[in-house]
C-alpha cells in the first residue's frame, strides 16, 4: 500500500503540488488523470525520490520513504517508467533490460522476468541486440516498461506511457499495462486518455493545478459528469 | 628501416602508457562531467608510491605497482568524496579550481616526503628482445603487454559486468540510472578510484624509463587532455586511438625532426583537430 498524506512539492519559490493525498492499494491499478501542468510528473518524481517533499508524508508498506533516495526506493519495490523514458540509448535493448535487474541481481529471477517481458512484448526479443535509441517510440516505451519490470517491483509507476504514440500503439501499450496488473503487480498510471485508462483501472484521481479535485472508483469516475465534461468530451 | 621499427615499438609502448592514463580521465569526464585537472598529480603520486614500495620497502616490481594501484584507488575514492562530491551542484569552475587545488596539494605532499630532486627508479626488468630487425627493451615489451591486458580487463568490466555497466548507464542517462537503482554517488567514487588505479599502472610502468619528480605529472596532464579532446570527450575508443596516434606521432617527430618538436606535436595535432572537427574524432552524439 502506497499512501501520500498531504504532500506539498515545489521548485524554487513556488509549490507545484499543494497538500495532495492519494493512495494506491496493493495489486490495484490506480490512475491519475490531469491536464498538462497539473502536477502528475512532479507527483511521480516525488514518489520515486527524484524530488523532495516540502511537507507531508509518503509511506510504502508502512515505511516512510519521503527522505529515501531514488536508487533505494527501487529496492523497496517501487519502479518507475518515467516520462521521456530515460533509456540508455546506446546500449542494446537486452542490456537495458538486464540493467533493470540491478536492485536484486538474482540470476534465476532475472531469467524468469525476462521471459515474462518477452511474452508481454515479443518485439523486444527480436530487437534484443539493437541499440535502444534506434527503436520506434512505441518500442522504446516497451523497453522502458520492461526495464522497470525487471526490478521485480510490487508497484509499477507509469508516467504517461502513451504520450506521443500512434493511436494503435496506445491501445497495445494500455493492454499490456492491464496484463501486467492482472499478473499481480500494482500499477500507478498517469494519463490524459481518461476513457481508455479508467476502463482498465480500479481507482482514479483527478489532479488539477496541483490539487486532487476528484477521487473515486474508476467506474464511478467514468460516469461522473465532471469527468465526462472535462475529459471524455460528452 | 631498423630505426623506424625501433621507434614504432617505442611509440606503441608510449601509447600504452598514454592510453592507461587517458581512459581514466575520459571515464571521469563521462560520469562526473568534469575535467579532472588533478589527474597528472595522481599519476605522479602513483609513480612515487610505486617507487616507495619498490626501493624503500623492497617488494617485487609487479607487487609494488599492484599495491600502489590499490592505494591510489582509495585516494581517488577519497578525492571524489571529499572534493568533487560536495561540489556536485556547484558551477563547473568550482570543480576546476578544486582540482587544481588538489593537484598543488599532491605535489606539495610528494615534495615534502621525497624532496624536489629528480629520482631514478632502477629498471627491475633488464635485457631486450629482437623483433624483426629492431632491438626492443624488455621494459617496453612489459608496458605493451600490460597495457593490452589491462585494457582487455577494463573493457570486459565496463561492457560485461553489471558494476562496470553502471558507469556507462550513468554516462548515458543519469535519471534513468537512478530509476533502475544505481547509486550515482557510488559510481562517481568507483570511477575516480578506477581512473587513479589505471593512471598508477601507467606511472609504475613508465617510471623506470623516465625520472621521478613532483611535477612529472604536468606534461602528462596536458597530453592526456589533448588525447581525450582529440578522441572526443567521454569516448573510450577515441581515447585509445588518440593515445596511440599521438604517441606514435610524438615518437616519430622526435626521431626524424627533433625531440623538442616531438613534445610540441601533440598540441599541433590538437589544434588541427579542433579547427577541423571541434567535437573530436570519435565524438559521442551530444547528449541534448
Amino acid at each position: 500500500m502506497l499512501s501520500l498524506e498531504n504532500i506539498s512539492v515545489g521548485y524554487d519559490a513556488t509549490d507545484v503540488l499543494h497538500g495532495v493525498s492519494i493512495s494506491a492499494r496493493p495489486g490495484e491499478l490506480t490512475v491519475i488523470l490531469g491536464a498538462n501542468g497539473s502536477g502528475k510528473t512532479t507527483l511521480f518524481k516525488t514518489i520515486s525520490g527524484l524530488l523532495r517533499t516540502r511537507s507531508g508524508t509518503i509511506e510504502y508498506n508502512g515505511q516512510t520513504i519521503q527522505r529515501t533516495r531514488a536508487n533505494a526506493i527501487v529496492k523497496r519495490g517501487i519502479a518507475q517508467c518515467p516520462e521521456g523514458r530515460h533509456l540508455f540509448g546506446k546500449m542494446s535493448v537486452e542490456k537495458n533490460l538486464r540493467l533493470g535487474t540491478y536492485p536484486h541481481r538474482n540470476r534465476i529471477r532475472t531469467e524468469e522476468i525476462l521471459h515474462e517481458v518477452h511474452d508481454l512484448f515479443p518485439i523486444l526479443k527480436e530487437k534484443a541486440a539493437h541499440p535502444a535509441g534506434s527503436l520506434s517510440g512505441g518500442q522504446q516505451q516497451m523497453v522502458a516498461i520492461g526495464r522497470a519490470l525487471m526490478s521485480d517491483p510490487s508497484l509499477l509507476i507509469l508516467d504517461e506511457p502513451s504520450m506521443g504514440l500512434a493511436p494503435l500503439v496506445v491501445d497495445q501499450v494500455l493492454e499490456s499495462i492491464a496484463q501486467i496488473n492482472r499478473n499481480g503487480i500494482g500499477v500507478l498510471l498517469s494519463e490524459q486518455n481518461a476513457k481508455a485508462s479508467l476502463s482498465i483501472a480500479h481507482r482514479g484521481y483527478v489532479l488539477a493545478e496541483g490539487r486532487v479535485v476528484l477521487a473515486d472508483d474508476a467506474d464511478k469516475l467514468l460516469d461522473n459528469p465532471q469527468v465526462q465534461a472535462a475529459y471524455l468530451g460528452l | 628501416m631498423t630505426l623506424f621499427t625501433q621507434q614504432l615499438f617505442n611509440g606503441v609502448a608510449l601509447g600504452g602508457v598514454y592510453c592507461l592514463a587517458a581512459i581514466g580521465l575520459t571515464l571521469v569526464f563521462g560520469v562526473l562531467r568534469i575535467p579532472n585537472l588533478a589527474h597528472g598529480a595522481l599519476y605522479m603520486l602513483g609513480a612515487y608510491v610505486t617507487y616507495f614500495f619498490l626501493t624503500t620497502v623492497g617488494v617485487p616490481y609487479v607487487a609494488a605497482i599492484g599495491i600502489a594501484a590499490l592505494i591510489l584507488f582509495v585516494l581517488g575514492v577519497l578525492l571524489e568524496r571529499l572534493v568533487f562530491h560536495p561540489l556536485r551542484n556547484a558551477p563547473h569552475t568550482h570543480h576546476m579550481i578544486a582540482a587544481i587545488g588538489a593537484m598543488f596539494f599532491f605535489q606539495s605532499v610528494a615534495q615534502a616526503i621525497w624532496g624536489a630532486d629528480f629520482r631514478r627508479m632502477e629498471t627491475p626488468i633488464s635485457g631486450s628482445l629482437h623483433i624483426l630487425d629492431a632491438e626492443i627493451s624488455a621494459q617496453r615489451i612489459v608496458i605493451i603487454v600490460t597495457a593490452v591486458v589491462v585494457l582487455a580487463l577494463l573493457t570486459w568490466f565496463i561492457k560485461r559486468s553489471i558494476h562496470g555497466q553502471t558507469i556507462e548507464a550513468i554516462e548515458q542517462d543519469r535519471t534513468g540510472a537512478a530509476l533502475v537503482g544505481i547509486n550515482p554517488a557510488m559510481v562517481s567514487m568507483l570511477t575516480v578510484g578506477l581512473s587513479a588505479l589505471l593512471v598508477t599502472i601507467a606511472a609504475g610502468l613508465v617510471a623506470p624509463i623516465n625520472l621521478l619528480s613532483p611535477t612529472m605529472g604536468d606534461s602528462l596532464n596536458l597530453k592526456v587532455f589533448a588525447i581525450i579532446i582529440l578522441g572526443g570527450l567521454g569516448s573510450l575508443p577515441g581515447a585509445i586511438v588518440g593515445s596511440f596516434a599521438l604517441a606514435i606521432a610524438e615518437t616519430m617527430t622526435a626521431t626524424y625532426i627533433s625531440s623538442a618538436v616531438g613534445e610540441a606535436v601533440a598540441f599541433v595535432v590538437l589544434v588541427a583537430v579542433l579547427a577541423i572537427r571541434p567535437t573530436g574524432l570519435f565524438a559521442k552524439a551530444v547528449q541534448r
